[in-house]
């Protein structure tokens, strides 16, 4: 089943996924979602506040994430700031935030499977593993 | 002698923890690892993505830094690994 996008006809939250929630997270309203075009889509999210991210901000960002799981950003500062770079530069050179240890195959929506963070807990280097961590190692887990 | 192949990211500190080692083993056994930084260099990456379907296999099914390959045998080693298997590794292709 392919994403697609839809709209709370109340709030304007726009969600990408194969279903709408029943649920708007936003204004607590049943039912609200209406599908709508991805030109659409894209016209309200980008005439919306034009919001930047700097690596710190970012940093606190996976930090807020990590907090409510059961794994946290890696404690070594050096690594992770080289990380941040690179996640930077990929955002600046790509358009998303790439995995700096590893590469897209310039499909589109196979790439987006290694955008930070990726959905690492299903992978085999931190899944059932004591000291797992996703592949580049920003992410660790908790002790 | 082998052509040995190095994909890394200038970002990856896999990459950074391995590259003392690639030097180590060039120095110690004459092989040369040709080094291809592929997330500033898209010809790079473009190599490293022909290379894919002997890769992926190897690397978890994506294309991950760092990846050691020999594309005569796309025998590959992927990610951070002790010095002495990847020495033993470069050693068994030449």
């Amino acid at each position: 089943m392919k994403k697609r996008y839809w709209r709370c006809f109340v709030c304007n939250d726009i969600h990408y996924g194969i279903a709408p929630p029943e649920l708007c997270p936003t204004c607590k309203v049943l039912n609200a979602y209406v599908e709508i075009s991805a030109a659409e889509a894209r016209k309200i999210l980008g005439g919306g506040p034009n919001t930047s991210q700097t690596a710190e901000d970012f940093r606190a960002a996976i930090e807020s994430f990590a907090a409510g799981n059961e794994f946290e950003v890696n404690p070594d500062r050096e690594k992770v700031d080289l990380l941040l770079k690179g996640i930077f530069e990929n955002e600046l050179n790509h358009g998303l935030k790439y995995c700096p240890c590893r590469l897209r195959t310039k499909d589109w929506e196979e790439d987006l499977r290694i955008v930070c963070p990726c959905h690492f807990t299903i992978h085999e280097t931190y899944k059932g593993i004591k000291d797992g961590e996703c592949w580049c190692g920003l992410f660790v887990r908790r002790k | 002698m082998a052509n040995l192949l190095m994909f890394h990211g200038r970002e990856c500190p896999h990459c950074k923890k391995m590259m003392p080692f690639v030097e180590k083993i060039e120095q110690e056994t004459g092989l040369r690892f040709d080094k291809r930084e592929v997330w500033h260099d898209e010809a790079n990456a473009d190599l490293m993505r022909s290379h894919r379907e002997d890769l992926a296999p190897k690397c978890g099914n994506q294309l991950r830094v760092p990846t050691f390959f020999n594309p005569e045998t796309k025998d590959a080693v992927c990610g951070e690994v002790e010095y002495e298997k990847l020495k033993d590794w470069a050693l068994k292709q030449s």
